[in-house]
């Protein structure tokens, strides 16, 4: 038996099961009677388990077997679950993390504490425990400091399959290779390579989205540790992702982790404010945290913001007047910009406390030297008892998209799919106002070429000097034939059509084609039709 | 030097060899909206986008005849990318003298103008792009 294979698939299919186990454990938090939601946890734990014994992991066996027990009861109803007990779970779960990475084997003594002891209050059952989970673990770390790498992405079976099939008639095609006769050279060594080119291409196509990974599936390694952050400040929080459909390369993701955690770190310890603070405010109990990923050209936008109580503005101040020698008038002279880019000086802190979460605000300038370091830019802005907003531009080298192509007389156009609300027939189109965007005479089209038989209802950012005002908008585009909802790989525009400003990339749709992708934001206004 | 020389509305241009990335042919050149006169479009190959240029309209010889399906130069220098369509492939031929740009001289019965990618391109540059007239006509 091939011990090694058997233990990398344990391992792999392990760390599936605790992601899944972390997701379900959130919820039964929200309703604990759910006996459905216990099953399923109940069910995670005993894949885990079983694979462990047939390995013969004694110490995760040992583990789930006494977190089985408990599950089995809520799950039956014999017992009610209490959200300390699943804090208990948690942990539970926490330290099956490590043991499945470490494969079973506990080195340290802080470990084998923590083992001993999570294992002798599980043993000891549900309702002996209730007020014992907030009791610190036995370990160094501290909530919010773990969280997991982005070891694997999930990638489509299809995908792979695609692959493989494609790889397989490159290999046919290179045995299909015509007898190369003084006629046949030229002709049928053209039509091999033509073959074998539009074969490479789709691999290339193919092979690039193996590199990109969901904002989504991004996201998803935030939540338990927002959860956490969360708990152990008593605050309640959600977590709200926005543009989790958008791709983007998995190395720049992975540089975001860091500075991510620790921009929600800070937004927990000083933004967010208690649960009844909120309710004597008139906010919801519960404080938001989104995440909100938008594609603009070759870049991409990440906006993190929570509804907590702003900056405060005159912590800083009085940071600038104490440590930075400013007058009044000379800090009275900043721009908003100005003063809240303060938080990043290397030496800024407006906490009188400081908390071993949130530090010392050392980290924001560890922060922005990241994003810099990408080649991207920050921006902060807030609002006294309204919340925070720290948007977040990074150049993006490489995208797939899902757009919108369509045909316009000549040319062939793609517009982000998540910018199009509807499609209609021309002949089903009603508009009270009979008005719609003229991009037929924005792009000189003369009335014989093609017909127009679509409308398309568009909506994107209002801008204001380049940059977004806050504001939505929606027109009526009317346009040709509709190619179809299609996958795209985005191409920067380059330097002469860049000087159009009107184009946010090249699109390379899956055949090779090429449509042009359109930027609403960037659009002249016209008079309506 | 060895120059590439190829033939575009009546006019022999020579280009050094060195920036010739490859000559293709049957492959779609895709039109794009607001770019001038001059641009003819995208073709995306092997992996790469190419600029296709009517280098003779833009040099101010005349207008290159467009067949269909023509052979295209695809030029390559720096990290710039651009394609030109000739009429018609003369082959390669190798001088003695460095020339400048838009140097004439005669090789045998005909007279052959140097060109090179970079004054192509700043050329380019200086051309309008985007919405210039807004058509009424609908």
């Amino acid at each position: 038996m091939d011990l090694q294979k058997y233990q990398k698939i344990f391992s792999q299919e392990s760390d599936k099961y605790l992601k899944e186990l972390d997701r379900l454990l959130i919820r039964v938090e929200k309703d604990l009677s759910d006996l459905e939601l216990w099953a399923d946890i109940h069910g995670k734990i005993h894949s885990i388990k079983g694979m462990a014994r047939a390995l013969s992991m004694d110490k995760i066996t040992v583990l789930g077997h006494a977190m089985e027990n408990w599950c089995k009861q809520f799950q039956e109803g014999t017992m009610d679950a209490t959200s300390d007990n699943v804090q208990l779970i948690f942990q539970g779960g926490d330290l099956l993390r490590l043991l499945v990475a470490r494969m079973d084997d506990i080195s340290s003594a802080d470990d084998q504490r923590w083992y001993d002891t999570l294992i002798s209050q599980l043993r000891k059952g549900p309702e002996a425990t209730s007020g014992e989970a907030d009791q610190k673990r036995p370990l160094s770390r501290n909530a919010g400091s773990y969280v997991e790498r982005m070891d694997y992405v999930r990638v489509k079976y299809s995908l792979i399959e695609e692959l493989l099939g494609l790889s397989q008639e490159i290999m046919l095609s290179e045995k299909s290779l015509p007898p190369l006769s003084l006629e046949q050279i030229s002709y049928g060594l053209k039509n091999w390579i033509d073959d074998y080119t539009s074969l490479l291409k789709g691999l290339h196509f193919r092979l690039a989205q193996l590199r990109l990974v969901s904002v989504a599936d991004f996201a998803d390694i935030f939540v338990k540790t927002i959860r956490n952050l969360g708990r152990e400040n008593n605050k309640a929080i959600k977590f709200e992702v926005i543009g989790g459909e958008l791709e983007a390369d998995i190395t720049l993701l992975e540089r975001l982790r860091e500075p991510f955690i620790h921009i929600f770190r800070n937004s927990i310890a000083h933004g967010i404010e208690s649960s009844e603070e909120r309710v004597n405010l008139g906010k919801d109990p519960e404080g938001k945290i989104v995440l909100d990923a938008t594609r603009r050209g070759d870049s991409l936008i990440v906006k993190l913001s929570d509804d907590g109580r702003g900056i405060d503005s005159e912590a800083i101040k009085r940071y600038l007047r104490d440590k930075k020698y400013m007058r009044d008038d000379q800090i009275a002279q900043m721009s908003q910009e100005e003063l809240f880019d303060t938080i990043l000086s290397p030496d800024f802190s407006s906490s009188s406390t400081t908390s071993d979460m949130a530090g010392r605000g050392i980290g924001m300038n560890v922060v922005a030297q990241a994003i810099e370091y990408l080649g991207g830019t920050m921006t902060i802005n807030s609002e006294q008892k309204k919340g925070t907003e720290f948007k977040i531009k990074l150049p993006v080298s490489l995208s797939v998209i899902y757009a919108i192509t369509f045909r316009i007389g000549d040319y062939t156009l793609s517009i982000p799919t998540s910018n199009v609300v509807s499609i209609d027939q021309m002949e089903s189109f009603s508009n009270d106002s009979d008005s719609y965007y003229n991009l037929k005479g924005l792009l000189g089209i003369q009335d014989s070429k093609g017909k127009l038989s679509h409308v398309l209802k568009v909506r994107y950012l209002g801008t204001k000097n380049g940059s977004d005002d806050g504001t939505r908008k929606e027109i009526d585009v009317i346009v040709g034939d509709i190619v179809g909802n299609k996958p795209v790989m985005v191409m920067p525009v380059g330097e002469l059509l860049g000087k159009a400003n009107i184009f946010s990339g090249v699109g390379i749709m899956e055949n090779g084609e090429i449509s042009i992708l359109l930027d609403f934001e960037n659009l002249p206004e016209m008079p309506m039709h | 030097m060895e120059l590439f020389i190829f033939n575009s509305a009546e006019e022999y241009l020579g280009i050094d060899a060195n920036y010739v990335y490859r000559v293709v042919e049957e492959i779609k050149i895709t039109p794009v909206p607001m770019a001038p006169p001059y641009y003819l479009g995208l073709i995306y190959y092997r992996g790469e986008l190419f600029e296709v240029v009517d280098i003779v309209g833009l040099l101010g010889s005349g207008k290159a005849k467009l067949k269909g399906n023509p052979r295209i130069i695809l030029l390559k220098w720096s990290d710039k990318k651009l394609a030109v369509i000739p009429d018609r492939i003369s082959g390669l031929l190798w001088i003695e003298d460095k020339k400048g740009q838009d140097t004439i001289f005669t090789e045998g019965n005909h007279s052959v103008r140097l060109i090179t990618p970079e004054n192509i391109w700043k050329r380019l540059l200086e051309l309008p792009y985007g919405p210039t007239k807004i058509s009424e006509d609908f």
